[in-house]
């Protein structure tokens, strides 16, 4: 995505009050409890382990730190995560407003 | 979602996948859009999930890149359970034939039922209906329409004026209704019709045998009134004597009418009382207390176990105990004395026919005391006085004619 597109794109996304992670590729991550957590907009698993997954975003990562750790289900763009969620990490990059 | 639609229908199977680059296997199946749930890792470098049968052949050309090695688990579904289906022919075979069995068993009458006949033996009914093509063991889709069945046998059947044929899956109902036919004639033994009672024959016709009597004869108790012996004294013919007599006959009736009439009539008030009752003993379970009335009827209902014909001496006793009250109205001696005259009357008809007819009346006494009206009432009434006498055939002596 080209500068100017981006720029436009957030341009757009404020004059309608549209939400970020529709418009851009803005991650968006829900949890239920510390037992469920949903990932949109995720660029793909860079490493799965029962204790530790670490998801690539547009620009940075995410870890999850836990135990009995479940892909429940697994979409190109959404991925829904199941177990006992110890800690979350987000490596971003500070380039993504 | 958790499982795509209809996994179970489509089958799915847990495969366990090996390799160093599971993460890019995953990868790569979302991004082709492979349905794959439920992701576990089981070991380092190993891991398990749930993928459609479908999808899991599109899994071949991403093992191949990513270098992983798959192993079937385990398999859910339907086709899997077709494929064990096919294993078991005999099984599926002999469950098949059970069906068709039931299904043949099921088109096949098994009981006929006969309802309605009293004078047509139901073996008759049977042997028409089975010239119907009505029979046990018949297949049901063999029986012809019902309307076509029943006029067949409405013709066959005599003294069936309609037949109703109904099923109900194996059973057959064929409703009889028979046609009325007048009664037969009596046969009756000769007789002579001699009077009931003293009277004045007013009215005398006879339909069968010779009259004997006019009318304003005055006859006595016992006298032929119509002779049933015709004939010569040489050639003597005996019939049944039939017709009809009428006379004028007295009734006296002595009528006591009270002054002081007592009614019982019921409040509405009610209590009941249950027992259980074993054999002859009872045991009061509601109704407790005193019986709140000064007055009163009970009436019972008792309910035993039974079972078919068997009854058991345990049971339920229901008492309705109802409250009375008592109206005594009293009348001047008119009315008693019309009240006591209105009963007479009712029962002179009621004792000598629908067809008696009171000509006269009269009051031959009539006194008033001790709270009551006496009543002396003749009563002349025109009724039938005819009463049958059977004649004795003497074969012995023909000559000698039987007494009256």
């Amino acid at each position: 995505m080209s500068r100017i597109a981006r720029k436009l794109r957030q341009w757009s996304a404020n004059w309608f009050d549209l939400p970020q992670d529709i418009v851009m590729d803005t991650p968006r991550l829900s949890m239920i409890g510390n037992r469920h957590i949903v990932v949109e907009n995720h660029r793909g698993i860079l490493h799965f382990s029962n204790d530790h997954i670490r998801l690539a975003l547009v620009t940075g990562e995410l870890e999850i730190y836990g135990s009995e750790l479940v892909i429940r289900t697994i979409w190109t763009e959404e991925i829904r995560i199941e177990g006992f969620v110890r800690d979350i990490k987000y490596h971003g990059t500070g380039e993504l407003t | 979602m958790k499982t795509p639609p209809l996994a179970r229908v489509r089958g799915y199977v847990r495969v366990r996948v090996r390799g160093e680059k599971i993460e890019t296997f995953i990868n790569a199946a979302a991004s082709k859009q492979l349905r794959v749930w439920d992701v576990k890792v089981t070991a380092p470098r190993v891991m398990e999930f749930h993928v459609l049968v479908s999808d899991y052949f599109r899994l071949r050309p991403l093992l191949k890149q990513t270098g992983c090695r798959v192993h079937v688990e385990e398999r859910f579904g339907v086709p899997f359970a077709m494929k064990q289906v096919r294993r078991r022919k005999f099984f599926v075979l002999g469950a098949l034939l059970f069906l068709f069995g039931l299904y043949m068993l099921s088109s096949l009458v098994w009981t006929i039922d006969v309802k309605g006949n009293v004078r047509i033996p139901t073996e008759a009914v049977l042997s028409a209906a089975r010239q119907q093509g009505i029979y046990p063991f018949q297949w049901t889709f063999r029986l012809r329409d019902p309307d076509i069945m029943s006029k067949g046998m409405t013709t066959q059947l005599k003294g069936a004026s309609w037949i109703g044929i109904h099923r109900e899956g194996t059973k057959v109902s064929i409703e009889v209704v028979e046609s009325i036919t007048p009664d037969a004639k009596q046969l009756v033994n000769p007789r002579h019709l001699v009077a009931k009672t003293d009277a004045v024959v007013t009215h005398i016709i006879a339909d069968q045998g010779r009259p004997v009597v006019k009318q304003n004869m005055r006859v006595k108790k016992g006298n032929v009134l119509i002779s049933g012996s015709l004939g010569t004294p040489d050639a003597p013919l005996t019939v049944a004597a039939k017709g009809d007599v009428r006379g004028l006959v007295w009734h006296e009736y002595h009528i006591v009418s009270p002054l002081v009439s007592k009614q019982k009539v019921f409040t509405g008030e009610q209590k009941e009382i249950t027992y259980f009752v074993a054999g002859d003993r009872r045991l009061k379970v509601s109704g407790y207390g005193d019986i709140p009335f000064a007055q009163y009827e009970t009436l019972q209902d008792e309910s035993r176990i039974k079972w078919r014909e068997l009854s058991f001496p345990i049971g339920w006793l229901k008492e309705i105990v109802m409250e009375v009250h008592y109206v005594s109205e009293e009348r001047s001696a008119e009315e008693a004395y019309k009240a006591g005259l209105t009963q007479a009357r009712a029962d002179v008809i009621a004792k000598n026919g629908p067809k008696a007819r009171i000509q006269t009346e009269k009051i031959l006494h009539q006194k008033a005391d001790n709270g009551k009206v006496n009543l002396k009432v003749l009563f002349e009434v025109e009724q039938s006085i005819a009463e049958e006498l059977p004649l004795v055939r003497q074969f012995e002596s023909r000559s000698e004619s039987n007494s009256e």
